[in-house]
């Protein structure tokens, strides 16, 4: 029983009994294919009115859309998995865009005259301010033990505050960068393909694949599902809890930051209020793909599906036409749509569950 | 003992609200009895209230607005309302409280405005309006907005020249709760409904926002390979649209609205086409000066509305603006 509570669905542990492994994965198949269901329907759904939706270059389009919230949405999910909440990584994303635009277009004023970095530096420093501000908000759910949603609340007004102030409001409107600079090029991460593919698509496909080995191949993945599985089983098992915690919000701040540079980079642009209020996004895209809020039961993979669904749902509405506000109502039934039949699924499955107990 | 002071502290309190009250009764009786500011006691602190200085425009408003006040020896208070009313009121309690001699305000919302507008005036805070109306008269002061419709017309008429009369194109719209979204929308399709050839294909709101105006062209660009053209709502979604139609690779003509620098710096290296310039510092200054006047005055120097007239602004004069002014118009 303890093997249920604590273990995470996917991938069922070894030792797990063989009944129950079986069950587990039926059952994660299940919550899997719910995501998939919908997605399919989506799109077949939208074929059917537009001949434009199922076309190889709109698909590349919208996985694109896709790609900065499914990376959100990945950092945010380790997060949930733990049993924690993520708000400020809309902020976060800000902050780095603002950060990063801020070094490519006035640089860094220092005493002896102003430097500029190269790209790859700007994005690093960018990555690594999200992954600070993150390590704040660990640091804040651990060591002053502050609840996860009032210390990343507080993060968002404090980061989306720095972001506004690092420029007094304005935006950063040019990010080109010039040769004499040794700085132009921020555009390939945003706007530029590889092999036909947006090289946002392929980040995003990275981001992905590591998170996936890590919550399912290595230890740590493994602590992060007993986290929230079971704290204080976790705990009395040996495992350092705190720790666990503090990079869970590290990797959703570095994350969030790495959207955040995306889409500055597609837009060419930074402005203090990018991307706000994406954090519910990324919420929505995890709980979508079946993680439950609650802590220790959730995969990677569902969560980009969830990100998938998501963002097919909002582009195909912008295509077919229909207006701004049907498409907040649409959305906003889906999501909770979603978040019945996962109740009804986790219904199912305790009571498979208890059965085979 | 404990019985006296509770019935003394309520009495006391009282009385000390009531001498506070009589003090600053006769603080104003001293003034002009007529004047509508003397709740303002005197005071010589302008608030200032816009949406978001994110788009370069409001800011340039704000600088504008309070460079103006500083020069006439006012106070300023700079404050952001993010185009959410609620905000904006708890702002505009605030002036109230800090007893501020009036208010220049670019509004949240037509008519989601009007309460908290009217709440400064009973507490006698003048406030001046500008940019944007809102659907009632007799509550502000002014309403200094720059003409929209004529702007949005002239627009739409450089959009149909650039468009050669003929083809598709797409119009991104602004926030709908936005009186200007409508009247931007409006004033482009007065002139451009009135060419058979030219077809709107899409039409969306991006809620003036960039980066929202980029997701959305780009999928309106699947759905509509053919477009020639995109008509934004504004600047910064003209922009958004612009980022997209170049990641697209394609050639279509992007007009916007504002006259922002960026768009400005766009249309002089051949990116977006044209924008019509709205005069944002100039306005702000004629408020400001209108306030001034008011309150030493006591009254209204100018009819509450008015507008001024926007300038289209092409590669034949983009050199010669500068933070929305053209030079020598």
């Amino acid at each position: 029983m303890t093997d249920t509570t604590v273990a995470p669905p996917a991938p069922a542990p070894a030792e797990a009994p063989p009944g129950n492994q079986a069950l587990a994965k039926a059952a994660l198949l299940l919550l899997r294919g719910r995501t998939l269901v919908v997605l399919v329907v989506l799109v077949a759904f939208f074929s059917a009115i537009s001949p434009e939706y199922l076309t190889q270059s709109n698909l590349i389009l919208m996985t694109k859309h896709v790609a900065i919230n499914a990376i959100l949405a990945i950092g945010v999910t380790f997060v949930i998995l733990t049993g924690g909440i993520d708000l400020s990584v809309g902020s976060i994303a800000g902050l780095a865009s603002m950060v990063s635009g801020g070094l490519l277009f006035t640089g860094l004023a220092l005493p002896g005259g102003t430097v500029f970095f190269s790209v790859a530096v700007v994005i690093l420093i960018g990555i690594v301010v999200g992954a600070l501000v993150g390590a704040v908000n660990g640091l804040l759910v651990t060591r002053f033990k502050v609840a996860p949603f009032i210390a990343t609340l507080g993060m968002l007004y404090v980061a989306r505050g720095v972001a506004q102030l690092r420029s007094d409001g304005g935006t950063f409107p040019d990010l080109a960068g010039t040769p004499e600079r040794g700085n132009q090029g921020f555009h390939v991460i945003g706007v530029d393909s590889l092999l036909g593919i947006p090289v946002a698509v392929w980040i995003m496909a990275a981001v992905a694949a590591a998170a996936i080995v890590v919550t399912t191949r290595t230890p740590f993945g493994r602590r992060v599902y007993a986290v929230g599985g079971n704290e204080r089983a976790a705990v009395l098992s040996g495992i350092r809890v705190n720790r666990v915690k503090i990079a869970v919000y590290v990797i959703s701040g570095a994350c969030a930051a790495l959207a955040g540079l995306l889409l500055t980079s597609e837009l060419g642009a930074a402005y203090p209020d990018t991307a706000t209020t994406y954090e519910l996004n990324a919420i929505a895209a995890a709980v979508l793909g079946g993680t439950a809020l609650a802590g220790g039961r959730g995969t990677i993979i569902g969560t980009v599906m969830g990100a998938f669904v998501i963002g097919f749902l909002s582009d195909g509405l912008v295509l077919v036409g229909v207006s701004t506000f049907w498409q907040s109502v649409v959305k906003g039934a889906v999501i909770v749509f979603a978040v019945i039949t996962e109740q009804a699924q986790q219904r199912l499955q305790s009571g498979l569950a208890k059965r085979t107990a | 003992m404990r019985k006296l002071s509770g019935i003394l502290l309520p009495i006391g309190m009282a009385a000390v609200l009531a001498v506070a009250a009589c003090g600053s009764d006769s603080g104003s009786g001293t003034g002009d009895a007529a004047s509508p500011s003397a709740g303002a006691g005197g005071s010589k602190l302008m608030v200032i209230i816009t949406p978001s200085p994110d788009n370069v425009f409001f800011k340039a408003e704000q600088d504008a607005a309070a460079a103006q006040a500083k020069k006439l020896g006012y106070e300023t208070l700079v404050l952001s309302h993010d185009d959410d009313p609620t905000k904006q009121s708890q702002e505009i309690d605030t002036a109230i409280s800090r007893k501020a001699a009036a208010i220049i305000l670019d509004n949240a919302g037509a008519d989601s405005s009007v309460a908290a507008i009217q709440r400064a005036k009973d507490a006698g805070i003048p406030t001046f309006l500008i940019d944007r109306e809102i659907n009632k008269t007799g509550v502000a002061v002014a309403q200094i907005v720059s003409n929209n419709a004529q702007g949005a017309g002239l627009g739409g008429q450089e959009f149909a020249k650039l468009m050669g009369g003929k083809g598709e194109y797409a119009e991104l719209t602004g926030k709908a709760t936005d009186t200007n979204a409508g009247v931007r929308s409006q004033g482009y399709h007065g002139v451009l409904d009135q060419y058979p050839d030219l077809k709107m294909v899409a039409q969306q709101s991006a809620n003036w926002d960039q980066a929202e105006a980029l997701t959305k062209t780009q999928t309106i660009l699947q759905a509509h390979p053919n477009i020639k053209g995109i008509i934004a709502g504004n600047d910064t979604m003209a922009l958004g649209a612009y980022a997209a139609v170049q990641a697209a690779g394609k050639k279509i003509i992007v007009v916007g609205f504002d006259g922002s620098p960026d768009v400005v710096s766009s249309i002089l290296k051949d990116g977006i086409k044209a924008t019509v310039l709205q005069p944002a510092s100039q306005i702000s200054e004629m408020a400001v000066d209108q306030a001034d006047a008011y309150i030493k005055s006591g009254k209204a120097s100018q009819p509450e509305k008015q507008s001024v007239d926007c300038v289209l602004v092409n590669p034949d004069n983009a050199k010669s603006v500068t933070d929305f002014a053209v030079a020598g118009s």
